[in-house]
């Protein structure tokens, strides 16, 4: 809230009791007369009595960059659109106006909105709900599974106490210690990872939310498009060429031999008001800083790029009168002397709205000769003009007159006011289109996005003929699919009759969105799959939101202003543009793109979906190894056996060699498939789902606690008891009081050297789980390619863990083996493989398992094997 | 984001229900029969190829150890000491000399202990050379030495029945655990002290305590099944002034170099500690 307060005017100047008074802004109350000039801030929603010249700056609120003019009179119905009110937080840019209160504080729009972002919830991301999810699987399981061996054990006579232990010793087997580490330390890695691609990540777990996200919706400004006006078309010569528009030209590629051209160059450079700052010759072209309105950059620019020193061109042929550009002549206009020295004459050139520019021409230039512009060459015009208007851009015609030497002598002094120059019976030259074009990246990275199944919702103020070009140029509408509007037009029959299922694009116009029912918009977002919502308000990018949630779909939204704040607060995830971003918006998003790029939104759905997929690896890790901590202790209810492994071992496992390949399995690179499966299902594609619960659980964990068993068994074995002189003896094992326990070869053993072999048994119980988890980890890497698709050591942090973990195995076995309390004792340096060949099979085991999953997909192999 | 809507209990009921058996896809459990019957079928033959593997390697294993000697000795380098009779609670004895049901158990166990130390349960052992150890490395079958119950003297329980219970010189057996092929250094002996002096007299069987080397090594169950190891028998003359109290005594193995008894972890390792209480 505070970039809202930040927004609060310090002073008003209001007419109270026929005095004018400078009050706090937060004094003023309904009903107030205020009186606001060019440069203050509105002080609160506002009606104005009185106005002139008085234009505001709307930008924070609806997003259109242009001031607006204000004036007394009601032109609208909707108060937004209205001229004669002005908003709570807007600026005025220039004039003077006189108006009553009509709002104040939290009642004016920008209070609204800002409520309504504050009153938008919080809610749970998609990973919070799924380790939630997870942790009651666990939990689940564990206490079951401690509940059954607690009847089991008080069946079997254990006394009560004894069966609380097993119960609590279960538990603990069963509890992943180590996974609430790794969670966060993979997304903070992660982050810190999208960080160095531009993406600022604010809530770690939006991370994930990203990788889940099923539909973007779009600003095209600046996100879609490079946010700056471009030379796209040229027609001249009955003929339309097209330039280069992407970030870093250098040189146009279309044919320049024309004569033609050369007199459309000359009014390009000439007929053009804006200039590069000074000091800035080192730098590209296209990111020199241009004193000028968009469209006269674009063409300075493009006029620098084709013909070098603009400057230079233009000092030579001296302007000795100028006409600038007002919406009632809707043209400009400038006489230059030329540079040629036996040339006297002075050349006039024009450029404006292409309609009113042929409106004043008589001639045409084709290939350098004038021509009478007869009806076949006005119709070719017209053809022209609609082609590029119809691609949504911007449209300057250009036409220029040598003026006769003998009428206007190299003296005659031209009057701009009185206009003692011709204006009309001109020779037309050419036209420019121009337009925002898209950034270079962005088809690239709408079409990944498509591959990855998410819908790309274009949502934008634009007029819809712009953002429906930008759309098609981009690729979130394809080139083969048509709207309704289209389809009409194709078949020549009126739009209504148009079965709306064969559209499978729509252009959607803020106008029609305010009329439609949620119903309207549930079917329009569910009937077709390329979208573009044109001249929306900023609030209905919330209806617009809130209905593609309501189809489930985890909504990104990505948006720069004050008034996006609530649909980026509102979405699943709010990406706010770093560069065009307001404070507000990027306090209500969750992740902040540094360079306003779109593709760094395919980046971060990328690592999203990594997040996911290595936090089920490392989850598979962490479950495995808890039915290899499990099973010794069921086994040694059951049948009586020595203890196989201690608790304190058991949380050595969990929290020593355990911890570093877990976060490891953070750091694994994508398998090849991460970007051309569809997003996940938030309500059936679980983190946890059964298959990885039953997998781990069932056949590795299991392999696990079999290596493991073998290795105890060997030790107790090879020191005097053979497996069949273990099973039953807990009682007498555990009696203090016996000290002359026989072993299966007639020797006796004290209490504490029994002890100390039992320690023996931990510790090669736990040596082994560690070597298996060895194999655990690297067969973990994957859960569809193979290994050696992977690449074996491509993951260098996973080798890292390997060495960590069997160096904390030797730590604690050679180091600290004796420090009793620990219960690790030095272990021969044969135990160590005796669960090799079974740490070899699990990696076996998982290969075929993956080779069947690839080789038949949708099996039932691949539906039950599939984690 | 998904509407965190409670659901009324009726319906997550039915969904349960509809979980444990959904009638229209005839799933019980989230699967079919033919479902289940696949999986479990799955689980069947991994199952048994995990036992057969579990087998397969147990057997191997078990393949590479002798019948005779176990493959490792160095987790019972020195022998530990134990007692006979041993009372249930934590080595103390408790009895009354005038009532022989307090001592019955004492007199019963020592009694089935010996059993095995009769004459006639040792016609095939031999009598070997005292003082020496008797090394039979290179003989196939080891021949077990004879071990005299005369040698227990008073607590042999031929003369008394009663081991000396009834009379107030109870007698309680020390045996050394066996550990195979252990040869004690010197002249190992036993011997007890009492915490407090004055308390109680104590008398040795064999005289001194002394454990006869010629008992020493042992060669394991299988190969030595007639082996019987070597009993100190310690007679304590509890003085009548000292009855109803709590006598404790240390009895150690001393006298040889190799067998240890000062060890801090293991209380029972080449030594052991019992309580004994007599009342009137």
């Amino acid at each position: 809230m505070a970039s809202f307060s930040k927004m609060i005017p310090q002073q008003a100047l209001v007419i109270r009791d026929g005095e004018k008074k400078e009050l706090p802004a937060d004094q003023l109350v309904v009903g107030d007369v205020v009186e606001i000039k060019g440069g203050d801030k509105i002080p609160a929603d506002i009606r104005l009595i009185f106005a002139q010249g008085c234009k505001v700056d709307n930008s924070s609120l609806t997003g259109e960059s242009e001031p607006q003019s204000r004036s007394c009179d009601f032109t609208h119905e909707n108060p937004l659109e209205t001229r004669n009110i002005a908003f709570y937080s807007t600026t005025c840019v220039e004039g003077t106006a006189t108006g009553i209160v009509i709002n104040t504080g939290d009642r004016t729009i920008i209070g609204r909105i800002a409520s309504l972002t504050s009153g938008v919830g919080n809610e749970k991301t998609p990973i919070a709900i799924e380790i939630e999810h997870f942790v009651y699987l666990v939990a689940g399981v564990a206490v079951s599974i401690g509940v059954l061996f607690f009847i089991i054990s008080v069946s079997m006579r254990y006394k009560i106490l004894d069966s609380i232990i097993f119960l609590i010793g279960i538990i603990v087997a069963n509890v992943p210690e180590g996974l609430l580490a790794t969670v966060t330390v993979s997304l903070s890695l992660t982050a810190k990872r999208m960080a160095k691609k531009n993406c600022l990540v604010k809530n770690l777990e939006a991370v994930e939310t990203l990788g889940s996200t099923s539909i973007i919706c779009s600003d095209k400004t600046g996100t879609l498009t490079q946010n700056r006006m471009t030379v796209a078309h040229l027609w001249f010569d009955n003929q339309i060429y097209s330039a280069d528009t992407s970030e870093d030209q250098t040189t146009q590629p279309f044919d320049q031999s024309s004569p033609s051209w050369t007199a459309l160059s000359k009014i390009v450079t000439l007929c053009n008001r804006a200039e590069f700052r000074p000091g800035q010759e080192n730098l590209p072209i296209m990111k020199r800083v241009v004193v000028g309105d968009a469209s006269e950059t674009a063409l300075l620019k493009f006029a620098e790029v084709i013909l070098g020193d603009v400057m230079n061109i233009r000092a030579q042929k001296k302007k000795v009168a100028e006409i600038p550009f007002n919406s009632t002549n809707k043209f400009q206009l400038s006489i230059h002397e030329t540079d040629d020295p036996n040339d006297k004459r002075f050349l006039l050139v024009m450029k404006g709205a292409p309609e009113r520019i042929l409106e004043r021409c008589s001639t045409i230039m084709i290939n350098g000769k004038e021509e009478p512009l007869d009806s076949e060459k006005a119709e070719a015009f017209q053809t022209a003009y609609m082609e590029l208007g119809g691609m949504g851009e911007r449209v300057l015609g250009f036409c220029h007159l040598y003026l006769p030497e003998n009428e206007f002598p190299d003296t005659y002094l031209f009057d701009t006011d009185s206009m003692n120059f011709p204006t009309s019976n001109l020779c037309f030259v050419g036209l420019l289109s121009m337009i925002d074009p898209p950034r270079s990246t962005v088809p690239d990275a709408v079409s990944k996005c498509r591959s990855a199944g998410i819908k790309v919702i274009m949502v934008t103020g634009d007029h819809p003929i712009t953002a429906k070009a930008i759309a098609k140029s981009v690729g979130i509408i394809s080139a083969t699919s048509e709207t309704v509007e289209d389809i009409a037009k194709r078949l020549n029959i009126p739009v209504e009759q148009v079965n709306r299922r064969e559209a499978t694009a729509a252009v959607v116009n803020g106008m029609e969105l305010k009329d439609m029912s949620s119903q309207q918009l549930d079917e329009i977002l569910c009937n077709h799959s390329e979208i573009v919502f044109a001249r929306t308000s900023p609030q209905q990018k919330l209806i617009i939101v809130e209905g593609c949630q309501r189809q489930g779909a985890v909504v990104a939204v990505t948006g720069d202003g004050v008034n996006d704040s609530p649909a980026l607060k509102k979405a699943d995830i709010g990406i706010a543009m770093g560069i065009a971003g307001s404070d507000a918006a990027k306090n209500a998003a969750d992740m902040v793109l540094l360079d306003d790029n779109f593709a760094s939104i395919v980046t971060g759905v990328e690592e999203g979906r990594l997040i996911f997929d290595n936090l089920k690896k490392t989850i598979a890790y962490t479950l495995t190894k808890n039915i290899a901590e499990l099973c010794p202790f069921l086994i040694y209810i059951i049948t009586s056996i020595p203890l196989p492994i201690g608790t304190i071992t058991i949380l050595f496992i969990d929290l020593g060699t355990d911890i570093i390949p877990s976060v490891a399995l953070a750091y694994e690179k994508a398998e090849s498939d991460i970007m051309n499966r569809r997003p996940r299902n938030k309500r059936k594609d679980r983190l946890v789902n059964e298959q990885l619960a039953v997998y781990s659980y069932l056949q590795i964990g299991i392999m696990q606690s079999v290596g493991a068993f073998v290795t105890y068994f060997t030790v107790y074995a090879e020191q005097g008891f053979l497996p069949s002189t273990l099973l039953g003896v807990r009682v007498n094992w555990e009696n203090n009081a016996i000290n002359d326990f026989e072993d299966s070869y007639g020797q006796e053993w004290t209490k504490y050297q029994r002890t100390y072999l039992q320690w023996t048994g931990y510790t090669a119980f736990f040596v082994s789980i560690t070597i298996q988890q060895v194999a655990d980890l690297i067969i973990r890497k994957t859960r569809r390619n193979s290994i050696f698709q992977q690449g074996l050591f491509r993951n260098k942090v996973v080798w890292v863990g390997i060495f960590s973990q069997i160096g904390i195995a030797l730590i604690l076995t050679y180091g600290l083996g004796h420090v009793t309390a620990l219960n690790f004792t030095p272990l021969r340096f044969q135990y160590w493989f005796v669960a090799v060949p079974f740490a070899i099979l699990i990696w076996v085991y998982d290969e075929v398992r993956k080779l069947f999953i690839r080789r038949y997909p949708g099996s039932w192999w691949d539906k039950n094997m599939y984690y | 984001m998904s509407k965190e809507t409670k659901k009324p209990f009726r319906q997550s009921m039915t969904e349960w229900r509809q979980f444990i058996y959904n009638p229209n896809s005839g799933e019980f459990l989230g699967r079919t029969a033919k479902s289940w019957g696949l999986i479990l079928l799955f689980y069947l033959v991994f199952y048994g190829f995990l036992a057969a593997l579990f087998t397969f390697t147990m057997w191997v294993m078990l393949q590479t150890l002798s019948n005779d000697i176990p493959k490792y000795r160095d987790r019972i380098s020195s022998p530990g000491l134990m007692i006979s009779p041993k009372p249930d609670t934590a080595l103390e004895f408790y009895f009354n000399k005038s009532d022989a049901q307090s001592y019955a158990e004492y007199v019963a166990t020592l009694r089935k202990f010996l059993e095995s130390y009769d004459d006639s349960k040792q016609s095939q052992n031999i009598n070997c050379t005292p003082g020496r150890i008797f090394d039979q490395n290179d003989v196939a079958v080891k021949k077990a030495c004879r071990f005299n119950l005369s040698e227990l003297g008073q607590c042999s329980g031929k003369e008394d029945k009663t081991f000396g219970y009834s009379k107030g010189t109870p007698c309680v057996l020390v045996k050394v655990n066996r550990i195979i092929g252990l040869k004690p250094e010197g002249e190992p002996r036993i011997h007890c002290t009492p915490k407090e002096a004055g308390m109680v007299e104590i008398n040795y069987f064999p005289p001194e305590g002394l454990i006869d080397l010629m008992y020493f090594p042992y060669y394991g169950k299988s190969l030595h099944a007639h082996y019987l190891q070597p009993l100190v028998a310690v007679q304590l003359a509890i003085n009548s002034n000292s009855t109803k109290e709590e006598i404790a005594i240390e009895c150690k193995i001393l006298g040889s170099p190799n067998l240890k008894n000062e060890d801090d972890r293991d209380k029972f390792l080449g030594r052991i500690a019992f309580k004994v209480q007599m009342i009137e």
